[in-house]
């Protein structure tokens, strides 16, 4: 009992990292067919920009509202991100609309580019992030423990999620988006500026990637390759989910995060997450579309 | 006159005959003294081996429409294939070092095709082979494409790279298997210079041996097929074709091009680590391709030797940090705004010039 409840446990809260960095990939990939290889990137800023507010608290605040810098890193962490996907927006994906391989590969240059500039800000060796003191420990139910670093993780997300939602289907701007996105002709006529929905979609998409960063710089060390460990996973979920559908985005990180935490009580956790990951591919044959297929009779 | 027109008629063969013929004589100038260092000739020996895997990613992609992001893995098997032959020469067919820390006691099953040449010289060609037969077979089957096999191809690579480090009493894990000579023995320092010699003409002649194939291959109805699935697949699917039939063979050509290629990286580097393996790597492998010019063979073949040449001359001392900035936006670049890389820029520019040259003669 108590081991089924911490696979489940420690399972969601891989889940909802996963689901955390590909939340991101969904609007960008799902809603705008832009493959974004530095969407891991854009978590490595995140986390890199959670680093930055602590040091400045650190630096220049009593100690006692020290902890509350994290709050503070969280907004940081989506401004950033989303400004710098809106400039990347501007100046490169908005030629590729249409060019998915063209989009991945120049997504890649940029993401070189940014690991490099991570590297030369900030040095090649990680820098550590503190965990806010009320962030440490946890709660223990008879043999379970759940610490609140990871049940804080899970309610960010769900947090995260509501607000996608509720841009997505319940704010103005969330329908214009989906016009836009499902007949762009169509929605200019109707007074819609598709260049700037286009711009602020990619840059709420890198946003959430800060908001990622910003909880990834709670579980280690930060360097420049930190996003790229989390990309391929991202991209699964949102692969296997049902690209365009947000919830199959949701599921698809559920069943990736809870079945390679099941993996690994029986091997590694990297051979876990190896095979989870083949395995996935192994079902992919069996529905190329993912879970959650949007029904169309179009050809491509 | 007569050169500008063999330019004119037959560009790319006469380009890259120009590239093996300084490729050729580079170990005679070494030999006469005018060079010094064996390590220039390690280095092209290697850029070989990339123009190779190159070949074979310009077949599925420039021509093909594939992009895969993971011909590392191919490129490592191979390499792995070579090392483990080649690793066993070296301790007799005794079991290695790091199979007694891992705690192994006899050679493992996997290591024992290895024991002899022509079994695994085989297997180099076999085994990249039959795993990218297998993957493909059944993705294009199912007619994933697109950006879904680019992403499934990289989630695969990660994979086999994490297995490949998990493993380490069978592969070493992230060290890899190192302290190798090559297949003709030593080729370092100047008294084994012979050795090295042949290993490198043996791979230039692997080079233009490939070369020829895919040319062969892109210049019959077949490359016509090829680029016909890149513009347009269901059109090509209405005219009757397998498509994937077509597309499995085709990745699986490249596939053990990029194997042969990994083989004659591992004789010329002298170990083989997973970080050939790895994502990074494998779209590092494209960026040559992209950069050179797709869609052409001697555009991979340029790319590869110019990306390579470039970064071992800027890669180390002060300027390794310009290097990652500069190939980011050289890349990003190319994807933008010239799609056909280098080749494509001097098959718009070259024939007008050539033209002008021509005129001016006639006035003259």
């Amino acid at each position: 009992m108590e081991q089924a409840v911490n696979i489940l446990f420690n399972g969601l809260s891989l889940s909802s990292i996963i689901l955390l960095t590909s939340l991101g990939l969904a609007i960008t990939f799902g809603v705008m067919r832009v493959i974004n290889m530095a969407h891991g990137e854009f978590v490595m800023i995140g986390a890199y920009t959670t680093y930055v507010v602590q040091q400045v608290f650190t630096q220049f605040l009593p100690s006692a509202i020290g902890s509350l810098y994290y709050f503070v890193s969280i907004f940081a962490a989506f401004g950033v991100a989303f400004l710098l996907g809106s400039l990347l927006e501007k100046f490169v994906i908005s030629r590729l609309y249409g060019r998915e391989i063209d989009s991945l590969l120049a997504t890649w240059g940029i993401s070189l580019i940014l690991q490099q500039a991570a590297r030369s800000i900030f040095g090649t060796q990680g820098v550590n992030v503190n965990a806010p003191s009320f962030l440490s420990g946890g709660i223990s139910f008879g043999d379970c423990t759940f610490s609140y670093n990871r049940v804080f993780i899970i309610l960010l997300v769900s947090l995260c999620m509501v607000a996608v939602w509720f841009v997505m289907y319940k704010s103005n701007f969330g329908r214009q988006m989906r016009a836009v996105m499902q007949n762009r002709p169509m929605a200019q006529c109707m007074g819609i500026n598709s260049r700037r929905v286009d711009n602020l979609t990619f840059a709420m998409g890198s946003g959430f990637a800060g908001v990622a960063g910003c909880s990834v710089a709670l579980l280690g060390s930060i360097d420049s390759t930190v996003g790229q460990s989390y990309i391929v996973n991202s991209f699964m979920a949102v692969v296997l989910g049902g690209v365009g559908n947000l919830i199959g985005t949701v599921i698809g990180s559920g069943i990736i995060g809870i079945s390679s935490i099941f993996t690994e009580n029986y091997t590694s956790s990297t051979i876990a997450k190896a095979v989870v990951l083949l395995i996935v591919i192994v079902f992919l044959q069996k529905r190329p579309q993912g879970l959650f297929v949007i029904k169309s009779r179009n050809l491509d | 006159m007569r050169l500008l027109n063999l330019f004119l008629k037959h560009g790319s063969d006469t380009t890259f005959g120009i590239i093996v013929f300084i490729l050729a004589i580079m170990p005679v100038l070494l030999a006469a003294g005018v060079l010094n260092g064996g390590s220039t000739i390690l280095f092209l020996g290697k850029c070989i081996s990339f123009a190779i895997v190159a070949i074979g990613i310009d077949l599925i992609w420039g021509y093909t429409g594939i992009l895969s992001l993971g011909h590392g893995l191919y490129f490592g098997l191979g390499g792995y294939a070579m090392a483990m032959y080649l690793k066993l020469q070296a301790t007799g067919g005794q079991i290695t070092d790091f199979m007694h820390i891992g705690g192994l006691t006899e050679l493992p099953l996997i290591w024992k095709p290895f024991l002899h040449a022509p079994g695994s010289l085989f297997l180099i060609l076999i085994i990249p082979g039959l795993t990218a037969w297998l993957v493909g077979y059944f993705i294009f089957k199912n007619r994933v494409k697109g950006v879904y096999f680019s992403i499934i191809s990289q989630a695969l690579t990660w994979a086999a790279c994490s297995i490949f480090i998990a493993m380490s009493p069978y592969t070493n894990g992230n060290v890899g298997i190192t302290e190798i000579k090559s297949i003709f023995g030593s080729i370092k320092g100047s008294a084994n210079q012979g050795n090295m010699f042949t290993l490198f003409y043996i791979s230039l002649f692997a080079l233009v041996l490939i070369y020829a194939i895919s040319r062969f291959l892109v210049t019959r109805k077949f490359g016509k097929v090829l680029i016909a699935i890149r513009d347009g697949e269901n059109r090509t699917y209405f005219s009757g074709y397998p498509v994937s039939r077509f597309k499995t063979f085709i990745y699986v050509v490249s596939a053990v091009f990029a194997g042969i290629a990994g083989a004659i990286f591992v004789n010329f580097n002298g170990c083989i680590t997973p970080s050939q393996m790895t994502i990074t790597y494998s779209i590092g492998m494209v960026i040559w391709v992209a950069i050179g010019g797709r869609g052409t063979i001697v555009g991979a073949v340029i790319g590869a030797f110019f990306i390579n040449i470039c970064e071992y001359n800027l890669s180390s001392g002060s300027t390794v940090e310009i290097w990652q900035y500069i190939i980011g936006i050289l890349f990003c670049v190319t994807i933008l705004f010239f799609k056909g890389g280098i080749v494509g820029l001097v098959q718009e520019k070259a024939p007008n010039f050539i033209a002008k040259i021509r005129d001016r003669k006639v006035k003259a």
